[in-house]
C-alpha cells in the first residue's frame, strides 16, 4: 500500500510548479485520496471476491485510476477562469432538469429508486442527482452574486433564488429523498449566507417541514399499528413511488424506534457499523483488518467512515475531520480574499456542500441520521459522485487561482470583470 | 464592504455549526466506543461467531462374517433457492433459459412428475421467489451425483440456487434379518435392539467446532476451536448371515402356514453362547409378518419345556431314578380342587419316568413334585435359582424382561403353585432363558451367559472383545447330566416320544423337548385356546454343536398347536440346513475326496441342477429357491438329496467346489478373477477361501479332480 502512496505523490509532485490555486486543498485532497485507496483496497475484498473471483487489486487499480481520473479533471477545472463557470453553471442546471425528468421514469434500477442514468457511450452509470446537485449550487452562486441589490425583497430577490432550489428538490425526492433533503438544507444555509431574509426562509422551512412531518407521523401510526414492531409489512403491487414512500416511512421508523435487538435491514446496518466503531478503539485495528467490512453492506462508499475508524481508530476518524474543516476553513479564506461575488459564492456554496456532504456520511455512520445513501466525498470509491466532487474542487481552486494572480498582480481583474459579476462586493 | 462583512458573519455561524456537528460526531464516536463498546464487540462475537455440532458418523454393525447389518448412508434433500441472485440476474435469464432441458431431466431422474408438472413447480417457485423449496427429499448419492450435472444446477449454488442438506439414514441393507435384534435407529423415537443397548458406542461423540461469518452466507472455522467429532465405533455381532436367512425362513413359513401370531427362532452355539441368529415375526396387521418386537427376551409361561428343570432338580436331588415310575391316572389328575391334564390324550397309568418326560406327561410331572418337594417347595425352587432361572441372562440387549418364578413367600402362592410349576405354569421364563437352561446341558453342565456382540472396532481396530462367560460352571452333576441327555435324546427317537416323528429320519441325531402351552389371553383366560408351542434342543446330539429354541404363538383354536407339530419342524429345518452345511465343511477341510456317490455333491447352476434332476426324473428337497447358484447334497440319512443355495455375494470369493469347470469359469471369470486351471472334472480346491473379500483381478489357482 505504502508503495501506491508513493506513485501518487510522484506524478503529483510533478504536476506541483505547474499546479496553482491553494497548495493547503490540493494537500487535502491527496490526503484524503490516500486514505481512500487505503480503505477502498481494504473494504472491497469481499465485492472483489464476488465480482472477480478474489483479484483484489481489481479495485485497488479502479480506485487508482478514479483518482488519476480526478486530479486530472481538478488540474484542468482549475486552470478554466472561474467566470466561464457563471455561464456554465446556467446550462448545466438547464440541462440536468430534463436530465432528473428521465432519470425519474426511466432511469437505472440500483439498490432501490431509480437515480441513475447509464451514459451510452462508457457505459458507465452515473446519479444524475450529482451533476443536479453541482449545477444547482453553481448556478446559486450565479443568483446570489446578481440578486445582492434585491435579495430582501420577496418577489424579485427570494423567489428567483428559492425557484431553483424548489425545481431540483423536488425532482430529487421521488427517488432519492434524503439527497433532496439535504440539497434543500445546503441550499437554505447558502441563502442564508447569501443574505436572504430570515423570514423568507424560515417560510421555505416551514413548508418544507409539512411533507417531514407527515412523513414522521406516518412512521408514528404505523409502528404503533404493527404493535410496536418495525417489521417491514409486505407492498405489492404498489407503483413505484408508493413503495418509495414506503421505504421513507420505514426508514424513518427505524431510526426513531430500531432498538438493538432489531435486526432488519436497517438496524442491521447501523449495528454492524456501531460494531466497527466499537472495535476500532483509540489506534484502530490497523490498516486492512477491518473484520466489519465483511458484514457491513457496501463499506466501501456509504459506511466507509466506520470502516475508517475501525481501522485507523478515534484518531484516524478524527483526522478525516480536521481534513474537511481545514478544507472548509481554507474555502472561507478565498471567499474573503475573493473580489467578486460570484467567485466568492461559488468557493462558499461548493466548499460547505462538500464538507455538509463529509460530515452527512459520518453522521450515518455514528447513527446520528437514518440510513442514507450518502458518500463521503473524495474518500468513498469511485462512481460518477467522485469525479463531480473533484469537479467541484477544482472550481474552488479555479477561484483560489484567481484570487492569487490577483493578488499577484492585479492581472485577473480585468479578465474576470465581466459585467455585474466583477463588482466587487 | 458592509455587505461582505454582513456575509462573513454568516459565514463563520455557519462553519461554527459545521464545527459543531463535527464534534457531536466524534462525540457519537467517543460515546460508541467507551460507553456502549463492550455491548457492542460483545455483539459481534454473538453475531459473528457461532459454535456448530460436528455430527459424529454413526458406527455400522456387521455380522460375524462383516457383512453389513446396519449402516449409515448419506441422502440428500434438494432445496432451491429462488432468489438466488445468479438465478434472477438479468431478469431471469438463467431460469428461462434452463428450465425446460431442467424440467425434462428432473422428470427423467426422479421419474415421479411429468416434465410440465416440473416445469410449473419451477415457474411458481421462481415467481413466489421461494427462498427454501423442497424439491425432493431422500435422494440416493447416485441420483445426487446426477441431480449434480444437470443444466442449471451444474452452475453451482449461487447461479442455480439449488442446495443440497445432507442427511444420514439408517440402512440394514439384508433387511428383514434379525432386523429387531439389530435394531433401529430413529430420529424420532426411541431405539431398540442393538442400536439401543449399544447406542453410547454406536454414535459417537459430536464435535464442536467455533465458526465465524463472513458474509455470502459462508462461515469458516475460528483456528484452535475445534473439537473432532469421534464418529462411533463399529460393532461385529456373533450374527452368522446364512444362519439368520435360514432361521428366518424357515419360521415365516411356518408362521404363514400355521397363520400364528409371532414366533421366535435363536440358535446359540454351544460351547461359547453365541447368538448365531435370532429371528423374531410378528403378523402384522396387513397379513404380512414383520421383526417388530423381540418376542425372544419376553418371558411367558414356558409350558413343558420347563420339565426339564423339575427333572434336574429331581434327579439332582436324588429323589428318583429314571427308572423309578409314575402313576400317569391316563392323562387327568385332580388335586385341591384343580385338574391336571396332559395335553395329549394317552391313557397311560405306571410308566417309567423317563416315559413320562418323553411323552411329556404333565400329569406325571406333577405328581413327582409333589411327592418330593410339597414339604419343602423351597428345596425345588433353590434348584431353579441355582439355574439362573429367577434372573434376566444379561445378554446384551436393552428390554429382556425379568422372569417370575414364585415362592411360597409370594402372595401369588397357592396349593396348586408348586404343581403346576413343575410343568410350566406359573412360572414366566423368556425362550432365550429356557435356551440358555438347554444350552448348559448340551455344554456339559456349564451355562454359557448368551451374547450378540463379539467385538468392538475402531477404524477397523478391535477395541474391546467380549469372550464367552460362563453364568454357572456347572448346573449340576455329571450323573445328572447323563441321565437328562439320555431323556432328551428320548423325546426325539423313543416310541413314545413326543419329538420321535419330526426327528426319525433326520440324517443326524437331536435332543430336545417340546412344550405346548396353553396361552392365558388376558381377560379371556385360557378360554380361547391360544397354545404356544415350543421346541427347544441341541444336535447332533454326540457331540452338540448348537443349540436351537423355536417359540410360536398359534391364533385362537388353530388346527396345529401341539409344540411338536409347529416348531418342531421349523427346528427340523434350520438343523438339516447346518448339519448340511457344517458336513460340507467337514468334507471340504478333508481334500482326498472320496468318491462315494452317496456323499457326492453337485455344485453348478440351480437352473441346470434342477432340470438335471428332473429329465432324470429324481426328487429332491428344494431350499434353493430362486439363486442363482445352489449345491445338491445326496443327503445319506434323507430320503431325498436336498438343494441348497449357494450364497454368491460380490464381494466375496463364492465357493466352487464341486462344480464343473463351465461354471466355475463362468462365475470367477464373471467377478473380474483371474482363473488358472490344473487337472479336469470337478473342482476340488480353491486357492483362495470361500468368504473372502474379493480384490479385483486376482489370480486364483483350481484345482480339478
Amino acid at each position: 500500500m505504502s508503495n501506491t502512496t508513493t506513485i501518487e505523490r510522484t506524478p503529483f509532485s510533478g504536476l506541483r510548479s505547474r499546479t496553482k490555486g491553494d497548495k493547503v486543498i490540493w494537500t487535502a485532497v491527496v490526503l484524503l485520496a490516500v486514505v481512500s485507496l487505503l480503505v477502498v483496497y481494504s473494504s472491497t475484498g469481499l465485492l472483489a471476491y464476488k465480482m472477480y473471483k478474489g483479484n483484489t487489486e481489481v479495485y485497488l487499480f479502479k480506485q487508482f485510476a478514479f483518482i488519476l481520473v480526478g486530479v486530472m479533471i481538478i488540474y484542468f477545472a482549475h486552470q478554466v477562469n472561474y467566470t466561464v463557470y457563471s455561464k456554465v453553471a446556467r446550462i448545466l442546471f438547464i440541462i440536468s432538469i430534463p436530465l432528473l425528468f428521465y432519470t425519474l421514469f426511466f432511469g437505472v434500477k440500483l439498490n432501490e429508486g431509480s437515480r441513475w442514468i447509464r451514459l451510452p457511450i462508457i457505459n458507465m452509470t452515473f446519479q444524475t442527482s450529482d451533476l443536479a446537485k453541482l449545477a444547482l449550487f453553481m448556478y446559486l452562486g450565479r443568483l446570489l452574486s446578481k440578486k445582492q441589490d434585491v435579495i430582501k425583497d420577496f418577489r424579485s430577490g427570494f423567489l428567483p433564488v428559492i425557484t431553483p432550489v424548489a425545481i431540483i428538490c423536488l425532482l430529487i425526492a421521488p427517488a432519492n429523498l434524503s439527497t433532496a433533503l439535504l440539497i434543500g438544507a445546503t441550499s437554505l444555509m447558502l441563502l442564508f449566507i447569501g443574505r436572504v431574509s430570515a423570514k423568507h426562509l424560515l417560510l421555505t422551512i416551514g413548508v418544507a417541514a409539512i411533507p417531514v412531518a407527515l412523513l414522521i407521523s406516518a412512521a408514528v401510526i404505523r409502528h404503533s399499528a404493527n404493535g410496536g414492531t418495525t417489521e417491514k409489512p409486505k407492498v405489492e403491487g404498489k407503483s413505484g413511488l408508493f413503495v418509495r414512500v414506503d421505504t421513507w416511512i420505514s426508514r424513518v421508523e427505524t431510526f426513531v424506534y430500531g432498538g438493538k435487538e432489531d435486526n432488519g435491514d436497517n438496524s442491521y446496518q447501523i449495528n454492524q457499523a456501531k460494531i466497527a466503531i466499537a472495535k476500532g478503539g483509540i489506534l484502530g485495528l490497523g490498516p486492512g483488518n477491518s473484520q466489519q467490512r465483511n458484514f457491513l453492506p457496501h463499506p466501501y462508499s456509504d459506511f466507509i467512515y466506520a470502516i475508517i475508524i475501525e481501522e485507523y481508530g478515534m484518531v484516524g476518524g478524527i483526522f478525516i475531520v480536521f481534513i474537511y474543516l481545514v478544507f472548509l476553513l481554507r474555502s472561507i479564506r478565498i471567499f474573503r480574499r475573493c473580489p467578486f461575488a460570484f467567485g466568492a459564492f461559488l468557493a462558499l456554496g461548493l466548499s460547505f456542500t462538500l464538507v455538509i456532504q463529509a460530515l452527512a456520511n459520518m453522521a450515518v455512520n455514528v447513527n446520528l441520521f437514518p440510513v442514507t445513501g450518502v458518500t463521503l466525498p473524495l474518500v468513498s470509491m469511485g462512481g460518477s459522485s467522485f469525479l463531480f466532487t473533484c469537479l467541484a474542487i477544482g472550481i474552488i481552486l479555479s477561484v483560489a487561482r484567481n484570487v492569487e494572480s490577483t493578488e499577484g498582480g492585479d492581472a485577473g481583474r480585468t479578465t474576470a470583470s465581466t459585467g455585474k459579476e466583477a463588482e466587487p462586493v | 464592504m458592509e455587505v461582505k462583512r454582513d456575509i462573513l458573519w454568516r459565514v463563520y455561524l455557519c462553519f461554527l455549526g459545521i464545527v459543531a456537528l463535527s464534534l457531536v460526531v466524534l462525540g457519537k464516536v467517543f460515546y460508541i466506543q467507551r460507553v456502549q463498546g463492550a455491548y457492542w464487540k460483545g455483539l459481534s462475537d454473538s453475531l459473528h461467531q457461532k459454535f456448530v455440532e460436528l455430527d459424529a458418523e454413526r458406527g455400522t454393525i456387521y455380522s460375524e462374517d462383516s457383512s453389513m447389518l446396519s449402516t449409515s448412508i448419506p441422502y440428500f434433500n434438494i432445496y432451491i433457492d429462488f432468489g438466488a441472485d445468479g438465478l434472477r440476474e438479468k431478469n431471469g435469464r438463467r431460469f428461462t433459459e434452463n428450465l425446460d432441458s431442467l424440467s425434462g431431466c428432473l422428470a427423467a431422474l426422479f421419474d415421479d412428475q411429468s416434465a410440465a408438472a416440473y416445469k410449473k413447480i419451477l415457474l411458481k417457485g421462481y415467481r413466489t421467489v421461494d427462498r427454501y423449496y423442497e424439491l425432493q427429499s431422500n435422494v440416493s448419492f447416485e441420483k445426487y451425483q446426477k441431480l449434480r450435472n444437470f443444466p442449471l444446477v451444474r452452475q453451482g449454488r449461487n447461479k442455480s440456487g439449488f442446495i443440497a442438506e445432507v442427511v444420514n439414514k439408517r440402512l440394514n441393507p439384508f433387511g428383514l434379518l434379525a432386523n429387531r435384534t439389530i435394531g433401529l435407529a430413529r430420529a424420532n423415537a426411541q431405539n431398540v435392539g442393538l442400536e439401543r443397548t449399544y447406542d453410547t458406542l454406536l454414535r459417537g461423540e459430536s464435535g464442536r467446532r467455533l465458526v465465524r461469518y463472513i458474509a455470502g452466507g459462508t462461515y469458516i472455522p475460528v483456528e484452535g476451536y475445534e473439537i473432532e467429532a469421534e464418529n462411533g465405533k463399529d460393532i461385529v455381532t456373533t450374527i452368522d448371515v446364512n444362519i439368520q436367512d435360514i432361521v428366518e425362513n424357515a419360521l415365516l413359513k411356518e408362521l404363514i402356514d400355521n397363520e400364528a401370531e409371532h414366533g421366535t427362532c435363536i440358535v446359540m452355539e454351544v460351547a461359547t453362547g453365541r447368538i448365531k441368529a435370532i429371528a423374531n415375526l410378528g403378523l402384522q396387521p396387513d397379513g404380512t409378518y414383520w421383526e417388530d418386537l423381540n418376542y425372544a427376551i419376553r418371558a411367558t409361561e414356558p409350558g413343558s419345556t420347563f420339565k426339564l428343570a423339575t427333572l434336574l432338580s429331581l434327579l439332582e436331588d436324588k429323589k428318583i431314578s429314571l427308572s423309578n415310575t409314575v402313576n400317569l391316572e391316563g392323562g387327568t389328575w385332580k388335586i385341591s380342587n384343580r385338574t391336571v391334564y396332559d395335553a395329549e390324550k394317552h391313557g397311560k397309568y405306571v410308566v417309567p419316568v423317563k416315559e413320562a418326560f418323553e411323552l411329556s406327561s404333565n400329569v406325571g410331572m406333577a405328581k413327582l413334585a409333589v411327592a418330593h418337594y410339597s414339604t419343602n417347595p423351597n428345596q425345588f425352587i433353590d434348584h431353579l435359582r441355582k439355574l439362573h432361572l429367577d434372573r434376566p441372562t444379561g445378554i446384551d440387549l436393552v428390554g429382556e424382561s425379568t422372569p417370575v418364578i414364585i415362592t411360597p413367600k409370594s402372595r401369588t402362592w397357592s396349593a396348586t403353585a408348586l404343581p403346576w410349576m413343575a410343568f410350566g405354569y406359573e412360572v414366566l421364563v423368556s425362550p432365550l432363558q429356557t435356551l440358555t437352561l438347554y444350552n448348559a446341558v448340551a455344554n456339559n453342565g456349564r451355562m454359557m451367559k448368551p451374547y450378540l456382540v463379539s467385538s468392538v472396532q475402531e477404524s477397523g481396530i478391535t477395541v474391546k472383545e467380549n469372550q464367552p462367560t460362563a453364568i454357572v460352571e456347572k448346573i449340576c452333576s455329571d450323573e445328572t447330566l447323563r441321565q437328562l441327555k439320555e431323556c432328551l435324546i428320548g423325546v426325539c427317537q423313543d416310541p413314545e416320544g413326543t419329538g420321535t416323528k419330526v426327528f426319525k429320519d433326520a440324517f443326524y441325531k437331536v435332543a430336545g423337548k417340546t412344550g405346548t402351552a396353553l396361552v392365558a389371553n388376558r381377560s379371556r383366560g385360557y378360554a380361547d385356546h391360544i397354545y404356544q408351542s415350543t421346541f427347544v434342543g441341541y444336535f447332533p446330539a454326540a457331540a452338540p454343536k448348537y443349540t436351537c429354541i423355536v417359540v410360536i404363538k398359534n391364533k385362537p383354536f388353530a388346527k396345529k398347536f401341539y409344540g411338536a407339530a409347529v416348531a418342531a419342524p421349523v427346528f427340523r429345518e434350520v438343523a438339516d440346513h447346518l448339519m448340511s452345511t457344517s458336513a460340507d465343511q467337514e468334507f471340504a477341510a478333508t481334500p482326498p475326496l472320496t468318491k462315494d456317490s452317496l456323499r457326492y455333491c453337485y455344485a453348478g447352476r440351480t437352473r441346470d441342477i434342477k432340470l438335471v434332476e428332473q429329465t432324470m426324473g429324481l426328487t429332491y428337497t428344494d431350499s434353493a429357491g430362486s439363486t442363482d447358484y445352489g449345491r445338491l447334497y445326496a443327503s445319506t440319512r434323507g430320503s431325498q438329496p436336498v438343494l441348497n443355495r449357494e450364497p454368491v455375494s460380490r464381494q466375496m470369493m463364492p465357493d466352487v467346489k464341486g462344480m464343473g469347470l463351465k461354471d466355475a469359469l463362468y462365475l470367477l471369470e464373471g467377478m473380474d478373477l483371474r482363473v488358472a486351471v490344473k487337472g479336469s472334472g470337478k473342482v476340488r480346491t480353491q486357492s483362495i477361501e470361500p468368504g473372502s473379500p474379493l480384490q479385483k483381478r486376482e489370480t486364483i489357482f483350481i484345482q480339478l479332480d
